[in-house]
């Protein structure tokens, strides 16, 4: 992982006064998988987008192998596969035929473009299925179709979008095969997935993104020890937030804390089992060291402070938790 | 290069969609056949009785052209006075009437230009007014020549007579050269001519209406139907994400509408080879008249370039304009078959009155169907009918440039 393949910089695309994507910069190193994880309609695809020239940015630069998609835009897209999250196939017309289609496409003739073919219907294993009319194949045969169009020219890098949604577990496993053996041959990928257990198992290094922006960036295991022991959430409330009138007969304003939940903040910080506790809209957020003493330790204080707990949740360390710490929303929401 | 794959890849696909296939090409075929039928049946054999008034009753051309427009067997003259006539056809008892102005043979014999009137109701048939019109038009341009001829020969012969044998220049080839030119200037510039006030548009001079007629008008509404398939391809296209895998490929804008173009370009081309070839050869197996394809074959397959071109274009407007499936389908059973049948596909257009026919110069089949009617009905070539020519290079060039502009190559 050396020479970057991918410069992605201040990548913006607006559409009228709505930001899809909102300044997103990262690279990526030949031979890496690099993954952005994020929510459906977080800017994934159209991050992919931008960055394979389906449509230019609004603001921003893209770089593969060194040339710029804006000024060498057919020389760098030579150097680019897609495999859509679409099944970007003709349905009648064979495997072999939409491969042959693909090929020619990208500059492939003749005997190179044959024997290309049948290399890619090998490593799908679809050879003997090859002439059959793709509509006729199931799910999973289709989507490795769709990623055999996308490697028949060799690209540098490969981007895969969403490359598992509605794919049988066999199947999908057999998309993670095809993904680390491509891998193992030098190519760099771009794997955008919502599914965080495919990120942890094949990237390199992962992207959190959420409402078009970057939140996060490192490897699966970076992102996760920044969890900690774990991440606690507790719902407080001291009754005070119940009525019109706070506890010392004013008025409370809607959103601040009442003394007592105050109080629980500041004894769960002093806790040795906590790295660090903050309040925000009567939920404390605790990062453990370690999460089981720092919830016994909670529950200690909040019954001696007579403070009720509404909600408890605790985030396993893995990027599921990590996206729900830095978001506060699931990754499937 | 890129645009050719495309265009045998569409191709490909085209020629596994059976149904396609048959709406393409079996279902004009029908329409045309089914159409031609009518029209022809309408024609019949029966003589159309045609109510004349004769001013000129001791003229001998006069009573020449009564007898030849008798001796048509479509005809049926019906002498009447001229009060009587003017009468019975304002109560709507005649529906036409046909006047020979007084002098009318003194006129044509010393090569004066004359009129005939012929008065049509509003409510006749028009395609019976058509047909009498179309004799009348032969049998007086027929009668100008004869008497042309003659004159040209009885003045040969006085010069003839009048010189002495050495000076006897008129020899059988001068005799046979100034016939010709006489003929020449009898097609051209006849000495009758016919006012009349309705239908305003005819024909220039065959009786084949039926299968000319609805072939041509057929044939612009389904090669303009074809850009539906065009635009849905295109949205098929964008519908199974080939579209963005396209897009992400080293090929340009251009390159991309190009290809899709070339599909729908060949498709309409052999539609039209189809179609007139089921004309001239299909329609005499039915026991119709077979189609005729006039003189100019080049001028023929100009304007079945320029038509295939249209349509195509119009097809990738449909494609821009259109957000989903159902609107393509919208616009194209709606504004396609009106716009079809604006352009002639089931009336004739010199049947169509003068409102309708203004207002369909809007549309590019009115401009289409007149090219055609030029080449085979009216006997044109290809310099006569140049304004068509250019409204549809027109018409194609604006299609595709908004097309194109308002194309959505992002989504």
């Amino acid at each position: 992982m050396s020479e970057p393949v991918l410069v992605v910089q201040y990548l913006k695309k607006k559409y009228g006064d709505f930001e899809a994507v909102r300044g997103i910069s990262f690279r990526v190193s030949q031979g890496e998988i690099f993954g952005l994880l994020g929510p459906n309609g977080a800017g994934k695809t159209q991050s992919i987008s931008m960055m394979t020239g389906l449509f230019p940015p609004t603001s921003g630069q893209v770089h593969i192998c060194g040339l710029d998609l804006s000024q060498d835009t057919n020389a760098a897209k030579r150097k680019v596969g897609l495999v859509p999250q679409e099944l970007a196939l003709y349905p009648t017309l064979s495997a072999r035929e939409n491969l042959m289609f693909f090929g020619r496409i990208y500059g492939l003739r003749g005997k190179e473009l044959r024997q290309r073919v049948s290399a890619m219907l090998e490593v799908v294993q679809l050879t003997d299925r090859a002439d059959d009319a793709v509509e006729k194949y199931s799910g999973g045969m289709k989507r490795r179709v769709n990623i055999a169009a996308g490697l028949l020219h060799e690209p540098e890098i490969l981007f895969l979008d969403e490359p598992t949604v509605g794919v049988d577990p066999q199947s999908r496993n057999a998309i993670f095969e095809s993904v680390e053996a491509l891998n193992r041959t030098g190519t760099s990928i771009v794997y955008t997935t919502h599914y965080m257990e495919e990120a942890e198992r094949l990237c390199h290094r992962v992207a959190i993104i959420d409402e078009g922006k970057i939140i996060a960036l490192d490897t699966p295991s970076g992102l996760i020890q920044s969890l900690g022991g774990g991440v606690i959430q507790v719902g407080l409330d001291d009754g005070a937030v119940q009525g019109p009138l706070g506890e010392f007969g004013t008025e409370r304003q809607a959103g601040v804390p009442g003394k007592r939940v105050l109080q629980v903040v500041e004894q769960v910080s002093d806790l040795a089992s906590v790295k660090a506790a903050s309040l925000s809209d009567g939920l404390l957020k605790i990062e453990a060291h370690r999460a089981q003493e720092a919830l016994i330790g909670v529950l200690e204080i909040t019954n001696q402070l007579d403070v009720r707990i509404t909600m408890l949740q605790i985030l396993e360390p893995n990027l599921e938790g990590v996206f729900l710490h830095l978001t506060g929303k699931k990754l499937r929401e | 290069m890129n645009a050719l794959s495309i265009a045998l890849k569409d191709i490909r696909i085209l020629l596994r969609e059976r149904g396609l296939l048959v709406q393409l090409f079996l279902l004009p075929l029908v329409f045309i056949i089914g159409f031609s039928m009518v029209f022809s049946i309408g024609g019949g054999d029966e003589a159309i009785t045609l109510p004349v008034v004769n001013l000129d009753a001791e003229g001998e051309i006069a009573q020449a052209l009564i007898d030849d427009l008798n001796a048509t067997g479509g005809i049926q003259v019906a002498l009447y006075a001229q009060d009587e006539a003017e009468a019975l056809l304002e109560q709507g008892e005649i529906k036409r009437l046909l006047s020979i102005p007084a002098g009318f043979s003194a006129d044509v014999g010393a090569g004066r230009r004359t009129v005939l009137e012929l008065v049509s109701d509003p409510e006749a048939s028009e395609q019976q007014t058509a047909a009498v019109r179309e004799v009348v038009d032969g049998v007086t341009r027929d009668l100008s020549l004869e008497t042309q001829l003659r004159e040209a020969f009885r003045r040969m012969d006085e010069m003839t007579a009048m010189a002495p044998p050495e000076y006897q220049a008129f020899t059988e080839t001068t005799i046979e050269e100034q016939a010709r030119r006489q003929f020449e200037r009898s097609r051209h510039t006849p000495l009758v001519s016919i006012a009349q006030s309705f239908p305003t548009n005819l024909l220039g001079g065959q009786d084949e209406l039926g299968v000319q007629v609805s072939v041509t008008g057929l044939l612009v509404l389904f090669v303009f139907l074809t850009a539906q398939t065009t635009a849905q391809s295109i949205y098929d296209e964008k519908k199974v994400g080939s579209f963005r895998r396209l897009m992400a490929a080293p090929l340009s804008k251009a390159e991309l509408l190009a290809g899709k173009m070339i599909p729908n370009l060949i498709t309409t081309m052999a539609q039209i080879v189809v179609i007139f070839a089921a004309g001239v050869l299909l329609m005499p197996l039915l026991g119709m008249e077979p189609l005729t394809l006039g003189d100019d074959l080049l001028g023929l397959a100009v304007v079945s370039l320029l038509v295939a071109l249209c349509s195509t274009s119009m097809g990738v407007l449909i494609a821009a304009l259109a957000r989903t499936e159902n609107q393509i389908s919208g616009i194209s059973q709606v504004a396609l078959w009106v716009m079809g049948a604006m352009g002639g596909a089931f009336m004739p257009r010199f049947l169509m009155g003068d409102f309708l026919s203004t207002v369909s110069k809007v549309i590019p089949h009115a401009w289409a169907t007149e090219a055609y009617y030029g080449l085979l009905l009216r006997g044109k070539g290809m310099a006569g009918i140049t304004a068509e020519l250019a409204a549809l290079a027109a018409f194609s060039v604006v299609f595709l440039v908004i097309g194109a502009w308002r194309f959505d190559f992002d989504s």
